[in-house]
């Protein structure tokens, strides 16, 4: 990667889902290391981003860059050029135990032995996964449903992990511990997070820069310092009631 | 006892694996990809007339036609999914439209097998265990019908084994979960489908054989074949591969069973009738949600 250069870019995103237009336009860059929130109200194409960078969204202009490299979204090439995606909702695979979903996780890495040694680091992350590994992922709890979900995108060791609402419909105290989880996780292990979040005021806390959205197009690119004194959040937030 | 019930228990039982077979097969590509192939029967038939041909017509060894059938059998599977089925899906096509192309396919591949062979029944010439007979508590089994039995005790065993140890046993768990976060996770999900539908199609081969021997094939065969191994998915729970083995052994004895003291020809109307119970009072099957 070239000094300046963005680990990840995706530029001038357009979207449309029938003669909807989810993206109009869109820029945004995620920097090597750092945790990004997109932001907005809904149907801002907060999530759109992430899964068009995933090839799940019918992107019909736009381009895609990866250490600066263009790169084509198809799901499978993503995971292994080292992009995992937390999708929206919990959605681990429910039939398998802990375990599997995480071997599911690492479908790429074609070395047992590094697949082994991967689950172990993860569940150095996630201990209290340890004690469930013959669990059936359905007999979960929702928080603990979505740290697997979580631990099942960094199987892989990551470059940059997609996390996609990953507080939804949790309880606040089990909040607090996914949020200290994914700063954890760009803290050990270097891993660049761009994060799509409601729940604006545990986000900000940890977030390095914040996109700001608002009809499919970016209406801001700052700090989240600067993006709450400027008054948009409210502006764009207020819009929408 | 009466001295029919240990014949009627052979009966059941090689019917159940027949069946057992069908319902495998169907079950694993319905379970991954959830929708209705009724392709599948065709392939059975495709099997059975492969057979006929490399060892009736050329001549060669029954054994090694077989095998050539049943890799035949998964390349025509293989083949459906990657130029029909696939290409369907890419277009965001229905589960209905995607059973009314697998009915177009079914269709065309019959009409070509009744234009090659005729639409007459044929027999398999056989060596394949034809001579021999054992009786089993005085119930008769014929040697092809014991291999035909050995055959769907360890196909069942080998995909149960798969699908619980392997890491392609997982990845069809898991795209039968939920496709969309299998292939967001890394499967490549078409890759996995298409060796589904070329491992379902062998399966499916095997039984087509497995009729071929026990009774004989003819072009229209894939659809009796295909609706009761469909009917035994349903008893047992769509989509549950365990479930389909046991539904066809259910189906099986309650088929040789009902027509006890009645005419065979009650067979289908019998295996029908239990279908439709089953979709009143337990639709999701024996081993499916109430």
């Amino acid at each position: 990667m070239k000094e300046n250069e963005n680990l990840l870019k995706l530029d001038d995103i357009h979207v449309h889902y029938g003669g909807v237009k989810a993206l109009d336009g869109a820029t945004v860059y995620l920097n090597d290391g750092e945790i990004l929130a997109l932001m907005g109200p809904n149907g801002a194409g907060k999530s759109t981003i992430l899964k068009a960078l995933f090839g799940i969204a019918p992107v019909t202009k736009g381009e895609i860059y990866y250490y600066g490299e263009k790169i084509y979204p198809v799901p499978h090439e993503i995971v292994e050029r080292g992009i995992s995606f937390v999708p929206q909702g919990r959605q681990i695979f429910k039939s398998l135990t802990v375990l599997e979903n995480l071997e599911m996780g690492g479908f790429s890495i074609n070395s047992r032995a590094v697949l082994k040694s991967n689950i172990e680091t993860v569940l150095d992350l996630f201990p209290d996964l340890r004690k469930k590994l013959k669990v059936p992922a359905k007999n979960l709890s929702g928080g603990q449903q979505q740290m697997v979900a979580i631990a099942r995108g960094l199987v892989t060791t990551p470059k940059v992990l997609l996390l996609d609402e990953p507080s939804l419909g949790l309880a606040p105290k089990v909040v607090k511990e996914v949020f200290a989880k994914i700063k954890e996780i760009n803290q050990k292990h270097g891993t660049s997070i761009m994060i799509v979040e409601h729940n604006l005021q545990s986000v900000l806390e940890i977030v390095d820069r914040a996109y700001l959205l608002d009809k499919g197009q970016v209406v801001a690119n700052d700090t989240p310092q600067h993006i709450i004194s400027s008054g948009l959040l409210e502006k764009v937030f207020l819009a929408h009631k | 006892m009466n001295s029919i019930i240990p014949q009627l228990i052979v009966n059941s039982i090689i019917a159940g694996s027949i069946y057992s077979l069908v319902a495998l097969g169907f079950n694993l590509i319905f379970g991954t990809t959830k929708f209705f192939n009724i392709n599948h029967g065709v392939i059975s038939t495709i099997a059975g007339y492969t057979v006929f041909a490399l060892s009736k017509t050329y001549g060669m060894d029954v054994w090694l036609s077989i095998i050539i059938a049943i890799i035949f059998a998964g390349f025509v599977g293989y083949l459906s999914e990657k130029f029909v089925f696939l290409q369907m899906r890419k277009k965001r096509a229905s589960g209905m439209v995607m059973l009314v192309g697998s009915l177009g396919l079914f269709t065309a591949l019959q009409a070509i097998i009744a234009i090659i062979f005729t639409s007459q029944f044929q027999t398999i010439s056989t060596d394949v265990g034809e001579s021999k007979v054992y009786n089993i508590l005085g119930g008769i089994i014929t040697q092809t019908q014991l291999i035909i039995l050995a055959a769907a005790i360890s196909i069942t065993v080998t995909l149960a084994l798969t699908m619980k140890f392997t890491k392609f046993g997982k990845a069809v768990k898991a795209i039968s979960d939920d496709v969309e976060v299998a292939k967001i996770v890394g499967i490549n999900a078409n890759k996995i489908i298409a060796r589904v539908f070329f491992i379902g199609s062998m399966i499916a081969g095997v039984a087509g054989i497995a009729i071929g021997f026990d009774t004989g094939i003819e072009p229209t065969m894939g659809m009796n074949l295909l609706l009761k191994g469909v009917i035994a998915s349903i008893i047992g729970g769509v989509g549950n591969v365990y479930g389909g083995v046991l539904g066809a052994f259910f189906l099986g004895f309650v088929e040789n069973f009902g027509i006890w003291k009645i005419s065979g020809e009650w067979k289908d109307a019998i295996a029908f009738g239990v279908l439709i119970l089953f979709l009143i009072f337990r639709p999701g099957g024996i081993m499916g949600k109430k």
